[in-house]
């Protein structure tokens, strides 16, 4: 069943996302081709090709940011319509807990996310000069191992996901809060994000206050830190997120088990 | 189990107001019950707590002598007053959506009756009329080979011609054992149909009566029955 | 024939009366397997279950019999639906009767209105 309520996720957001990333690439491809910039230095006086270029690298810085804005809306907009709105009598009388629903929602939300940044990363290397990239990745890599070791290529996606998830819980757990208002539900939903972020730092700095000493000590007692040092800390860390993650889902999936007032 | 639906004592308040209060209501299997009063009586109410759409704030609900949830989710089939379908998809889309949710879905029986109202499967849902988005549902919802229909104002929406179509398609489209609850305020077009009425009247049961024991004591249609009751 | 049902009265005994009339009338000939009661049910546009209560009472009166494979039938016993016929003649003259004897005609009035009345519409 929870692959079931995937699929009919994926299908009703792709249609929004999957003209958006070729719409990008394209236009990539379009500002590789026309090379604007080169354009933009290369004319003496302002003309039409000028006018074209601009026009052009803007469209596309456009469509990145506006990748990304979306990725935000469509996340919010599907758990706020299609599970709280009229579409919630369709979706809450289909035999599947609330809990399959919460999960669907939040792992098709991950996917765009990281397709968005998946996209954004390939319209750039359509867009500039790969040879020259490259090099620069592989200097990147080099410096981020030196700090992280090897372990890093898991600890850094860890705690990527970790806080992707919870901040799109958070998300959820605060449309979950504001439902439970008679007015103004969107308003009061924005109000309780406000509230459970503060929360969230909250217990962050808790956590510092008790934990801290004996996290930071051996990082910041040595001169260089080691890897494995570096590691630790990530991981530490990691235990709050994991506690506020936790107490969003419980959160959402009670009230929509238990609260739940469709109009 | 005799009783398809049983509740005891059950009431809903929501903030100060009480929607229902102390509903006790046993419904048998095989019957069509007309679940009968004004707007705001507290019909909607009681059949979203039988669909798990809300939770009672005392007093238990039992369909097939289960809890409101996933396992009585499968055998109810439910037509909320509201239109559900959203925007994008295409009348084919949603069938196969449940046919992939209710293992109890006839998709042959969906067609079948898409075709004698002349819906073409694959127009949009968004291309639709109010009256057509509520042909769609019904069909969806009577397409399931379910126990218990639970249909919230049916005919609210259409148009007299409409309203006949849709009686005979729940006639002619439930199975014997199943028993079907219509929640409505238009009487006298459907209690020839009905074996049984309810009336709520401020989220109280005022009186439970088969339609033929209704007019053989007071020699009144129910429907005038109805509106003594419930004179302003 | 469609099916005239009044909303003040049970529509169980309606149903019978209206059987009745079909029956007696030819609609259904005598031994003839009736529609099922689904159809019928939908047909006069009731609840299948009040039309299967009408249908019991109605075997049970012996107008109706089950064969246990095939279905339901009209007898087969054509004094059976004489009295019938008999008995629907009775309570529509009784009617008439009663209306006619509230005008204030007497017994012989009545008969020659009829007998009037019914050469017109021979004509």
């Amino acid at each position: 069943m929870l692959a079931n309520l995937m699929k009919y996720e994926i299908k009703g957001t792709a249609r929004l996302f999957i003209p958006l990333y070729l719409a990008l690439l394209l236009f990539a491809l379009l500002n590789r081709i026309i090379n604007p910039f080169g354009m933009i230095e290369s004319s003496e006086n302002f003309n039409l090709q000028v006018m074209f270029s601009i026009i052009s690298i803007t469209v596309y810085f456009i469509l990145i940011v506006g990748i990304f804005v979306m990725t935000l809306i469509i996340m919010i907009q599907r758990f706020y319509k299609n599970l709280l709105g009229d579409e919630g009598y369709l979706m809450f009388t289909l035999p599947v807990k609330s809990w399959q629903h919460i999960v669907s929602k939040l792992l098709v939300s991950m996917l765009w996310t990281i397709l968005s940044f998946i996209m954004a990363i390939c319209s750039i290397l359509i867009l500039v000069d790969s040879d020259n990239l490259f090099k620069e990745i592989r200097q990147l890599i080099s410096r981020f191992t030196d700090i992280f070791g090897s372990a890093g290529f898991f600890t850094l996606p860890y705690y990527a996901l970790l806080s992707l998830t919870t901040g799109i819980l958070m998300i959820y757990a605060a449309i979950a809060l504001g439902h439970l208002f008679s007015k103004h539900k969107l308003m009061a939903s924005f109000g309780m994000y406000c509230v459970l972020y503060v929360i969230y730092q909250v217990v962050m700095v808790l956590f510092i206050l008790v934990f801290g000493k004996k996290i930071f000590t051996p990082v910041l007692s040595s001169p260089i830190p080691t890897p494995s040092d570096i590691n630790t800390l990530v991981f530490s860390f990691s235990i709050p997120t994991i506690l506020i993650m936790a107490a969003n889902f419980i959160l959402t999936n009670y009230i929509l088990q238990k609260k739940l007032n469709l109009e | 189990m005799s009783n398809i639906l049983e509740c005891k004592n059950v009431t809903k308040v929501f903030g100060a107001k009480a929607a229902l209060r102390d509903v006790t209501l046993n419904i048998p299997r095989g019957k069509i019950v007309g679940l009968l009063g004004p707007n705001a009586s507290g019909k909607s109410t009681f059949i979203k707590l039988c669909n798990d759409l809300l939770t009672p704030t005392s007093g238990e609900i039992l369909i097939d002598g289960k809890k409101p949830g996933v396992d009585t989710k499968k055998i109810v089939s439910y037509l909320p007053e509201r239109n559900y379908l959203n925007d994008w998809m295409r009348v084919s889309d949603i069938i196969g959506l449940f046919r992939d949710f209710y293992t109890d879905f006839n998709e042959e029986k969906a067609y079948d009756m898409l075709k004698r109202l002349d819906i073409n499967p694959k127009d949009k849902l968004k291309t639709m009329s109010k009256g057509t988005k509520e042909k769609v549902q019904l069909i969806l919802v009577m397409s399931r080979e379910a126990q218990l229909y639970m249909l919230d104002e049916p005919i609210g929406g259409v148009d007299p011609a409409a309203r006949d179509y849709i009686l005979d398609t729940i006639l002619s489209n439930y199975n014997e054992n199943a028993t079907i609850i219509i929640s409505t305020h238009l009487i006298s077009d459907i209690e020839k149909i009905l074996d049984e009425v309810v009336f709520i009247k401020e989220g109280k049961i005022v009186l439970t009566k088969t339609v033929d024991e209704i007019r053989e004591e007071s020699g009144k249609s129910v429907d005038s029955l109805f509106r003594e009751v419930f004179k302003c | 024939m469609p099916w005239e049902l009044k909303s003040d009265r049970p529509i169980y005994s309606q149903l019978i009366e209206q059987i009745e009339l079909r029956i007696c009338s030819g609609v259904y000939p005598l031994g003839s397997k009736l529609p099922s009661v689904r159809d019928l049910a939908q047909e006069a546009a009731v609840n299948p279950n009040t039309m299967q209560r009408a249908l019991a009472k109605l075997e049970e009166d012996g107008l109706l019999y089950t064969n246990r494979t095939s279905g339901r039938f009209v007898t087969e016993d054509v004094n059976m639906i004489k009295q019938v016929k008999n008995r629907l003649a009775k309570e529509h003259v009784q009617v008439f009767l009663k209306k006619m004897t509230e005008l204030g005609f007497d017994y012989e009035e009545i008969l020659s209105i009829i007998t009037t009345i019914a050469e017109e519409m021979k004509e």
